[in-house]
């Protein structure tokens, strides 16, 4: 390959790297947590008052008693085949205020939301027992920083940041190829720890990337999908939909249906067994009711087939007419889903690891922690590159400002990350019940550690910073196992302890990730002590304070 | 190695980045829409298909658009790709000729 494209790409690849970094940092750390989201709710979710659990044979009565009482839940109606402590209720629904008229239960709108959820279970003599849900907003938000990469809200606005990260990212992953390519076979296999550490940050780097490149190509394709999908439908709308683009999605032209009272809802084992009929191996999960007053009345049966892949966490799914049982669209229905119905769903499955079971999400989970380390080293290989030697025994040259600024950066923001993650997470159980607006407190204190690391980065410089801050983010996320343990150990806490093993495992996943954290913090002490005078990380005074000279 | 000055290829960062960036995008377009052409299923799914087939294409084109020697060059190769595609994307929505 010509030496002078190779030059022009290792600048893209530098520039591309090092603007899109530590965004991309952010969306993969959280990302990786995302794929164990449903474990995170039922980690920080307290368990139910009381039981609401209803038999199934009773979900007719309980569907019935719950639409005389509510009539907007006919809009969107959810019933779960599965409860758990995180879910506990047979039923559950959203209201959207000022969409629904006057109807619905209860006065008071006062509260800021439109929309509001509820569940119900029946009582032993057959009333309708209601409660408002309110589910901790920590996974979300969790899945908020990942789609917009730390930024706190997913609008248009941060979408598009996002788009502009994610053609950068694949701009980053092709450049890095491409520079890498003549010496592949040599440095592939190749790690040299020792003297020279730009020698092994670079093996180190390549390595992560090669590895993981199929796992890097999916998720920059899709993200740059996820950001611009609106606009491209658009375009094509225009262009060859000839503006028909919604009705598609709507199902075409079906005739609207006669008008039908909601007595004659067919009951859900039903539904299930006309399911079961055409998809035997497919595992439902949640049924989905929609517009059942309405003239296109749908149920969506939610769940998964372990032998095929799924369009979302929720699963895929079958849409039944409610009434009748009729079969509307099965072309997303795991084990039945034609070409390119199934070529469709495997990017989204790609993205989502919604296939293989607990091992991909697994697979998923440390793919997405290596990406965040790939972008981290990639960060630090720019600093080391940049590096002017002390030549002779004199005294160091203080580094570049741009490197000092960089290094700053990268450790204020990596830890931050991590450490406000974790500190939301502890401080939505402690606070649970406590405060008015959780979700808002979760917002607060995720970015109260991140800015303040990066400012304490900025303060003390890199070198002292980064141990200083690694072993803080240990210690944020140690409270998560810490924090379960208080709750067994001293009720007077008033905590709850978590019986589920999906819970369980998020305190483990904690407590190998503080050890890990603090290895980061003790490694990074070590090298702020030996590291060489010209480097940014050792403690000299040289390479502090950041914003200084040059 | 050393190349005299006049050969070697000028970066150009700007031209050859928005010609990747905005042809890459429109040529994404139109392969999204020819694939529309040869798809004959659900409707609903061909044209998700047809979305998704533009971002490769897009990508790959701004990822390669720096191989190029100039701004000049790849805005001209690229224009010109345009053309063939949306061409060839006229030609395929013509309406069909009447059967005898």
């Amino acid at each position: 390959m010509r030496a002078d494209i190779l030059r022009t790409y290792k600048i893209v690849h530098t520039w591309a790297g090092i603007v899109s970094g530590l965004a991309l940092f952010i969306a993969f750390y959280a990302g990786a947590l995302t794929v164990f989201k449903e474990p995170i709710a039922r980690w920080v979710t307290p368990p139910a008052a009381a039981p609401l659990a209803t038999a199934m044979e009773r979900a007719p009565e309980l569907i019935q008693a719950v639409l005389a009482a509510h009539p907007a839940a006919a809009n969107d109606l959810l019933l779960h085949l599965q409860t758990n402590e995180q879910n506990p209720a047979r039923v559950s629904w959203t209201e959207r205020a000022g969409k629904n008229g006057a109807g619905g239960g209860g006065g008071g709108h006062g509260a800021a939301t439109t929309e509001r959820r509820f569940r119900a279970g029946l009582n032993d003599d057959g009333s309708l027992r209601v409660e408002p849900v309110a589910p901790s907003a920590l996974p979300d938000f969790l899945d908020t920083l990942h789609r917009v990469v730390g930024l706190p809200d997913d609008n248009d606005g941060n979408r598009a940041v996002m788009g502009v990260i994610a053609c950068l990212y694949s701009l980053a992953l092709v450049s890095g190829v491409i520079v890498l390519l003549p010496s592949l076979v040599k440095d592939f296999f190749a790690l040299r720890f020792g003297k020279n550490l730009k020698r092994m940050w670079l093996d180190v780097h390549n390595v992560l990337g090669i590895m993981s490149l199929p796992f890097h190509i999916v998720m920059a394709l899709t993200a740059v999908v996820f950001a611009f999908h609106d606009g491209i439908f658009e375009v094509q709308d225009r262009l060859v939909h000839g503006g028909r683009l919604e009705s598609y999605w709507r199902g075409g032209t079906a005739p609207a249906a006669p008008a039908r009272a909601l007595a004659d809802l067919m009951a859900p084992a039903q539904l299930l067994a006309s399911v079961a009929n055409i998809a035997p191996a497919f595992e439902p999960r949640t049924l989905q009711f929609g517009q059942l007053r309405g003239p296109r009345p749908s149920v969506r049966v939610w769940g998964f087939d372990p032998q095929d892949i799924a369009r979302s966490s929720r699963g895929g799914f079958v849409s039944l007419d409610p009434y009748t049982g009729k079969v509307q669209s099965a072309d997303l229905l795991p084990g039945r889903q034609p070409a390119a119905a199934a070529t469709l769903t495997s990017f989204f499955a790609l993205h989502f690891a919604t296939f293989g079971g607990a091992a991909v999400r697994w697979i998923y989970f440390a793919l997405g922690l290596v990406g965040a380390f790939l972008f981290y080293s990639g960060n630090l290989l720019w600093v080391e590159s940049r590096r002017k030697t002390a030549r002779g025994a004199a005294h160091a040259p203080a580094q570049k400002r741009s490197a000092r600024l960089l290094a700053a950066l990268t450790v204020g923001v990596c830890t931050g990350c991590i450490g406000g993650i974790s500190f939301t997470m502890v401080m939505g159980r402690w606070l649970s019940g406590h405060v008015q607006d959780l979700p808002a407190w979760h917002v607060g204190a995720y970015y109260l550690v991140f800015f303040s690391a990066v400012g304490w980065a900025f303060a003390r410089g890199a070198a002292r910073a980064g141990p200083e801050l690694f072993h803080a983010a240990a210690l944020f996320t140690a409270l998560i196992p810490l924090t379960s343990l208080c709750a067994v150990l001293v009720p007077a806490t008033r905590l709850w302890a978590s019986s589920s093993g999906a819970a369980l495992g998020v305190d483990v996943v904690a407590l190998l990730g503080a050890l890990v954290l603090m290895l980061f913090g003790q490694a990074a002490a070590r090298r702020a002590r030996t590291a060489p005078t010209d480097s940014v990380w050792h403690a000299a005074s040289a390479q502090n304070p950041v914003l200084a000279g040059r | 190695m050393p190349r005299i000055d006049a050969a070697r290829p000028r970066q150009d960062w700007w031209a050859k980045s928005s010609a990747g960036l905005l042809l890459g995008f429109s040529l994404g377009i139109a392969s999204g829409c020819l694939l529309l052409e040869v798809l004959h299923g659900s409707i609903a799914i061909d044209a998700q298909l047809a979305m998704w087939a533009v971002v490769p294409v897009w990508m790959t084109v701004f990822c390669t658009c720096y191989l190029f020697r100039t701004g000049r060059r790849a805005w001209l190769a690229l224009g010109g790709l345009n053309l063939l595609a949306y061409g060839a994307l006229f030609v395929a929505r013509l309406p069909p000729p009447l059967q005898g």
